[in-house]
């Protein structure tokens, strides 16, 4: 028997050396008779193709430039993704269980109908219904949104960007970015000293005063010490209305990839907060009823605290499934690594070591992704016995 | 004395009481109502002008073919009718062999069992009657509504399969795939190796409905084997005679090549990602070893990423002389990529069965291999079926992404659409919300019945 499992498990390995063997003999008969470059060499060489809206990057610039802007944009397309679909998805999931006959409807119609349609065509809406053919007007006839009693304009709405409002340098922008580092970690140590203070004596913590306060106070002092570091500057279209000067310009890529992604996660975050809500023994519900707790203390300080600790471990999964997702922007203009990839290859790069990058690129996100999983899982395992 | 089976009093304005209960029973909650309620009303108004009025829906009436078969020849197209109709038949066999299957439990444990009416059957799948009946109103000619009837009428046919007696309800499965074979096959034509589909269903079947109890164990199994062989034969000798050649899927597209696909995809992952869960939860090290590496690399990337290894590379890897279609390197990858999804499934299936199975199945002195092929399979993929539908819900809208590597799938056929003169830029709201309507009839339908299933079979992991 022992002699069965030793030699079957040497056969399964020399199999699969085999087969993968016989795959990469091809590739490399194949890719010499073919003239193909198998070599990462490629990296150095100028991409030979304009990324749009990339300011610091031109056809010149190595391919190894164009994948730090790709993986770039698939970091913001899936932070601006999560954050939309975590806040939309709670708000949807409570209402799910709301006693409302209207509310809970509604989340049921949103949840079942965003589930069931591939989030490809939800992109492909954004970018093809609300942006190009859809009603907004181009760059030279923006809508622009003004700021009440000022000539500034708030917003600028076009079909190719979006203009808001954003911080320029003035000067110190940078020590400023200092500061507020620095006063975010003073703020997290007074948010514990207040916990401690709370625990040990009883007395009332106050944390989120203290803490914003401090915060608030270091600052404003911050502020004043730099000299005016930073300015608001206002969305503003070009004297020839071609182009957004000052504010943020976002990409109508940008908007369809993260908006359509945001709706789509949604419907399952939607669930996920759904299911641990319920997944809460009743018990706390009853016990949290009979200390005359009012519905949101109930909600804030019972049930919530409880279904997080459930609901962790999915929402992760459901990021993770996110950041594969924003790889469907190679249908549509969003710069990010695949769609970067995409076009690489189709200007002459050799597809197997792009491939292989873009790979790498993914699974080094799954990786770190799993990793904080695993920190989460264990932080929050309930110690029992 | 008052009568004891008074009925509340609220009774006669019972809507009033409704609405009370249900849209204001506080303060709070009235002003949600308040609140929501007019951008309800004013989203529906939008939605009817929408659907009613404004929307320029002759871009589907005129496309409509275009939507459901793509660029499949329209010479050919008898065929996909005579497959509708197959399909149709495999239905009926399959729903009647099921019915059937469930009264006959019923049955032996002495339980009364309802058969579902008609009517009942399609309230379970309303998005998906929809959704057809959507499409028969933007025909152009009676000719759909007239396979659609034909397609009905067949399925009563096939519900025949119900009168089949107890001992032979296997047959209704074999059947359906016999159905579903010769409809693939009417379209994909009888040449090449085609013969090996029809000949391994068709044994099983010999294989299952001969019996020939009478005979010892050792003869039984040689004549069943010589008939097996037998028929085998005769199916390889039918498909050398008679060869009807057909259209290859890379030349389909369309919803047609959606469902397909999907269907493909699902299928043959079955298999592999059965391996690969039980090598992963298997006592060999080096097995465990390459399953969990598989599937760990396969889940941390898109399938996007694999469908273009497909397109790109995949060709390079294979003897030149091999040269799959795009269509067939889509499968694959879809395959692959599936397979791993699969295997984690039946690995949860397999871990939420209690351990006492196994002991027990060894206490009455079974060997592993049938431990887990006659106790443990059975419970475990029971268990999985319910997430297995899940499964194949999801790679069900993933075979959206062909559009991106040049494949006219569903959404792929939109780019064909409006490239047309007439909706070059007009009307792109329009097909998408038709295209989406037409995924979420299938997917919606299927996660309904996924949650039934779960009902049903109380499981649930």
């Amino acid at each position: 028997m022992r002699v069965l499992r030793v030699v079957g498990q040497i056969v399964a390995v020399v199999g699969v050396f085999l087969l993968l063997r016989w795959l990469f003999g091809n590739l490399i008969d194949n890719s010499r008779r073919g003239g193909i470059s198998l070599d990462f060499g490629f990296l150095n060489r100028p991409t030979q193709f304009q990324i749009p809206n990339a300011p610091d990057f031109n056809p010149r610039s190595p391919v190894w430039q164009m994948v730090v802007v790709g993986i770039k944009n698939t970091f913001l397309a899936s932070v601006f993704g999560i954050a939309l679909a975590g806040v939309l998805g709670l708000i949807i999931g409570i209402s799910r269980l709301s006693q409302n006959w209207l509310t809970s409807r509604l989340a049921a119609v949103y949840v079942e109908f965003f589930r069931n349609i591939p989030p490809l065509v939800i992109i492909l809406f954004f970018a093809f219904a609300v942006f190009l053919h859809g009603p907004l007007p181009n760059l030279r006839e923006a809508f622009e949104v003004g700021f009440p009693g000022t000539s500034h304009n708030l917003f600028i709405f076009s079909l190719e960007q979006w203009g808001v409002p954003s911080l320029a340098d003035a000067g110190n922008l940078g020590y400023f970015g200092l500061a507020v580092a620095g006063g975010l970690a003073v703020a997290a140590l007074i948010w514990r000293w207040r916990t401690r203070v709370h625990d040990e004596t009883g007395d009332p913590h106050h944390r989120v005063l203290w803490t914003f306060g401090v915060l608030f106070a270091l600052l404003m002092v911050a502020y004043v010490l730099l000299g005016e570091p930073f300015r608001i500057t206002w969305p503003t279209l070009s004297e020839n209305r071609r182009r957004l000067i000052d504010g943020f310009a976002i990409n109508a890529g940008f908007i369809s990839v993260a908006g359509a992604l945001g709706l789509y996660t949604a419907s399952h975050v939607a669930e996920i907060f759904r299911g641990s809500i319920l997944a809460v023994a009743k018990g706390q519900t009853e016990a949290a009823s009979a200390l005359a707790l009012t519905n949101f203390q109930r909600y804030r300080f019972v049930i919530l605290p409880q279904a997080i600790r459930i609901a962790l471990p999915p929402l992760i999964n459901q990021s993770l499934n996110l950041v594969k997702n924003t790889s469907l922007a190679a249908a549509v203009a969003y710069a990010e690594i695949t769609n970067l990839t995409q076009a690489s290859i189709g200007n002459g790069r050799p597809a197997v070591p792009s491939i292989v990058i873009l790979m790498a690129v993914y699974l080094s996100f799954s990786l770190i992704i799993s990793l904080i999983l695993n920190v989460v899982n264990r932080r929050i395992q309930l110690v029992a016995r | 004395m008052t009568a004891v089976n008074a009925r509340p009093n609220s009774t006669p304005n019972s809507a009033v009481s409704w609405i009370k209960v249900r849209l204001f029973p506080n303060m709070a909650s009235g002003i949600v109502t308040l609140l929501l309620l007019p951008v309800v009303v004013y989203l529906a108004y939008r939605s009817f002008l929408f659907v009613a009025i404004n929307g320029r829906w002759e871009v589907i009436q005129r496309n409509l073919t275009l939507f459901m078969q793509g660029t499949f020849p329209r010479d050919e197209q008898w065929r996909i009718v005579v497959q509708l109709i197959l399909m149709g038949l495999a239905l009926g066999f399959g729903t009647a062999t099921a019915l059937a299957a469930s009264a006959d439990r019923a049955r032996e444990a002495g339980l009364p069992f309802a058969r579902q009416r008609p009517w009942q059957m399609a309230r379970r799948f309303w998005p998906l009657i929809l959704f057809v009946l959507v499409l028969l109103y933007f025909a152009n000619t009676s000719a759909p509504w007239l396979v659609m009837l034909v397609a009905l009428a067949v399925i009563g046919v096939g519900a025949t399969a119900r009168f089949l007696p107890t001992r032979l309800r296997n047959l209704g499965w074999i059947l359906m795939a016999l159905s579903l074979i010769a409809g693939f096959q009417v379209v994909s034509g009888t040449t090449g190796r085609s013969w090996l589909a029809t000949a391994t269903i068709v044994s099983i079947g010999v294989w299952i409905s001969v019996r020939l109890e009478r005979l010892e164990t050792l003869p039984r199994l040689a004549a069943k084997t010589v008939l097996v062989a037998l028929a085998a034969a005769v199916v390889f000798g039918i498909y050398t005679f008679v060869t009807v050649p057909g259209i290859g899927w890379d030349r389909w597209s369309g919803l047609h090549l959606t469902l397909w696909v999907s269907a493909l995809a699902i299928v043959l992952s079955f298999p592999l990602g059965l391996l690969l869960a039980l090598a992963r939860r298997s006592t060999l090290p080096a097995l465990r070893a390459l399953a969990t590496g598989y599937i760990e690399l396969i889940r941390g990337v898109p399938l996007i990423t694999l469908l273009f290894m497909g397109q790109f590379i995949l060709g390079f890897m294979l003897p030149a002389a091999a040269d799959p279609s795009s269509v067939t390197r889509a499968i694959a990858a879809m395959t692959l990529f599936t397979a791993a999804y699969v295997a984690e499934i039946v690995r949860g299936g397999l871990q939420a069965l209690p351990y006492g199975q196994t002991e027990a199945a060894q206490a009455v002195g079974l060997p592993p291999g049938k431990t887990m092929r006659l106790v443990i399979l059975p419970q475990a993929l029971r268990a999985v079926i319910p997430a297995m539908v899940g499964q194949f819900i999801s790679i069900f809208k993933d075979s959206s992404l062909l559009f991106i590597i040049g494949i006219n799938e569903f959404l792929g056929v939109r780019s064909l659409v409006h490239a047309q003169a007439d909706f070059r830029s007009i009307a792109h709201a329009e097909t998408l919300v038709f295209i989406a309507f037409g995924y979420w009839a299938f997917a919606y339908s299927m996660s309904r019945e996924s949650q039934r299933l779960e009902r049903r079979l109380r499981v649930g992991l």
